[in-house]
């Protein structure tokens, strides 16, 4: 069995693990619920309260009146589950594979792991708890930090992908190679696969490196196919998602090996601005010297986004341009801004004067 | 002097306090940014209502023959630290020490001292180490004993844990959500965020309002322990901070 993660860390004495193993088994054998896979061996995706659940009133009490007021608000409200939020829809797809997975493997540890991320307080914590239940969601681990900022947790859940309504967590967490996005709600409800775990992803700064963004950004787009022509048969450096992307594609041989290649509830999708003719090659290869597959590459030479997501009906879509983002929203698709590369730097293709950083 | 019985009474080792070194002053131990951080609490308590009774009262305990009751003292006024008493023991005599001072709280680096008072009725931690010194105290408590079916035999020192966490609580409530010189942080080893979720209220309903929480379901400790620092942990028996 391969391992997703070839991560190091400090083993706890066997005979303490041994206890929390058979302590787990008894639990569970009471709760009939499956036992969380060890961090080691699953796909972990963070999530944070706002994105899981719908807390935009919450929120409001919460920059209107203060941290008292909406901490006693929650409490209130214990027992109101709450409604979904925009990474909603994608966990209960991640929930569809981890059946399949239990179904061909049900002995193996690689499986989606969801772990609920962070920074309100605890007495908040057993609302959303309740609103877990509420939903019958697997989320069996969390961090509830009651303030600090939850990026120093991710690595010890050793986190595949954290998903934040907050931008400046989700840079610190792609600083420390970690991949994240901000997630935005769709503005109209698409219909969404529940059979089917659908993630679609830009190519340039989110799969990808930021190199050739910088090229088109400074030269213009002639330089830039010229540039791609090339190095075609170079690849191009990994961006923050590519791990993430390698992750889906190692659960997804787990249903080829098992005769499932047809019935695959995971399907991944590129959605890139470049043109198939003109610098789509590159991205192909690339793909292909890392080892990695997607199963379907979507070349738009420049045109919107937001139509074909709509077709598509990803549970999530990847871009690093905050363009396509609203683009894609606009259309029904949730979206999730990976900010990282030069894109930041340009609004609808001009240049921000950057504020001073916040020390 | 504080009062006798409104007072949380906390014993720490004297070895726990202070290393060893040459000179008429010991270096500061492992303990020391824990006794800071009770101070600051009881100065806290004080500023919001200068008639607080329920304050931490430290008290030092030597049972090393190796220090010297001199330089304790002269030590602990060296470094300005709070001590309301001093009790010069020996290792057989530690429990009736701790008895005899009311004491709600030992805390110790050593395990088998921390086990054997424990065993014997008076509730027992182990002291976190701490590289640098927190804004708050940061106190563990580990919510597999708070949910786990009645166990067989009941620890010793359960009921000496859920009176010293109903005082604790009372203290954390004169503070406000944030800002607070006192944070309660729950942690479940194994349990799913259901069972987590139990702890949360059965703390909530014995006077203990949470903080922090953190669900491992069975995740490796380590990792999260080194971030959390704790200054002690509280559970059924003595748990090992290094785990």
């Amino acid at each position: 069995m391969s391992e997703i993660k070839a991560k190091d860390f400090a083993p706890t004495g066997d005979a303490g693990e041994e206890k929390d193993a058979a302590k787990a088994h008894f639990d569970n054998l009471k709760t009939n619920k499956p036992r969380p896979p060890k961090p080691q061996y699953a796909v972990t995706i963070a999530v944070s309260s706002r994105t899981l659940f719908n807390m935009v009133t919450e929120r409001k009490i919460y920059e209107d009146q203060g941290l008292e007021e909406y901490v006693a608000y929650q409490r209130d409200h214990e027992n109101e589950p709450l409604m979904p939020g925009p990474a909603f829809p994608f966990v209960k797809a991640l929930m569809t594979v981890n059946a399949r997975l239990r179904q061909l493997y049900p002995d193996s540890e690689e499986l989606f792991d969801i772990v609920l991320m962070t920074n309100n307080h605890a007495q908040v914590g057993v609302r959303l708890i309740n609103s877990i239940n509420h939903y019958d969601l697997t989320i069996e681990r969390f961090c509830m930090t009651g303030g600090e900022s939850p990026t120093g947790y991710l690595e010890a859940y050793m986190t595949n992908l954290y998903l934040s309504k907050d931008s400046e967590k989700v840079s610190e967490a792609i600083e420390e190679g970690i991949a994240a996005a901000t997630m935005f709600m769709a503005v109209k409800e698409n219909e969404l696969s529940d059979t089917q775990l659908r993630v679609a992803f830009d190519g340039d700064a989110v799969l990808f490196s930021d190199e050739s963004e910088i090229i088109v950004k400074e030269g213009g787009l002639d330089t830039f196919f010229a540039h791609e022509k090339k190095f075609e048969n170079t690849p191009l450096a990994q961006g923050p998602l590519k791990c993430f992307l390698e992750a889906l594609g190692k659960l997804q041989r787990k249903f080829y090996a098992k005769n499932e290649r047809l019935n695959c509830p995971i399907r991944t999708f590129l959605v890139t601005a470049r043109s198939a003719a003109s610098s789509g090659a590159r991205v192909l290869k690339t793909l292909r010297s890392w080892g990695l597959e997607i199963d379907e590459a979507l070349f738009l030479a420049g045109a919107p986004k937001g139509p074909l997501l709509q077709k598509i009906k990803p549970h999530i879509f990847f871009d690093d341009q905050m363009f396509h983002i609203e683009g894609a929203r606009e259309l029904g698709t949730i979206s999730a801004h990976v900010p990282y590369g030069i894109g930041q730097k340009y609004n609808k293709g001009k240049l921000i004067e950057s504020p001073a950083k916040k020390k | 002097m504080k009062d006798a019985d409104r007072a949380l009474v906390v014993a720490v080792t004297t070895r726990a306090v202070f290393d060893a070194a040459a000179g008429d002053v010991y270096g500061m131990g492992v303990a020391f940014p824990l006794l800071q951080s009770l101070q600051k609490v009881n100065e806290r308590l004080l500023e919001k209502n200068p008639a607080e009774s329920l304050l931490f009262d430290v008290v030092l305990i030597a049972t090393d023959s190796q220090q010297q009751s001199s330089r304790i003292i002269s030590s602990t006024s060296h470094y300005g630290l709070e001590v309301g008493r001093f009790c010069f023991s020996s290792r057989e005599d530690l429990v009736e020490t701790l008895v005899v001072n009311n004491v709600q709280l030992f805390l110790s680096t050593d395990r088998d001292e921390a086990l054997q008072v424990s065993q014997k009725g008076v509730l027992s931690a182990l002291l976190g180490r701490q590289e640098a010194p927190s804004e708050s105290l940061r106190v563990m408590l580990c919510g597999d004993a708070i949910v786990r079916p009645d166990c067989d035999p009941v620890p010793a020192s359960r009921g000496a844990a859920q009176s010293f966490s109903a005082r604790l609580g009372e203290m954390r409530g004169r503070f406000g959500v944030s800002g607070s010189p006192l944070s309660i942080v729950l942690v479940t080893s194994s349990g799913g965020s259901k069972s987590c979720g139990v702890a949360l209220q059965t703390l909530r309903s014995r006077g203990l309002s949470v903080d922090e929480a953190y669900c491992l379901a069975g995740a490796p400790r380590g990792p999260i322990l080194s971030l959390l620092r704790p200054h002690f942990l509280l559970g059924d028996g003595v748990i090992d901070l290094e785990d």
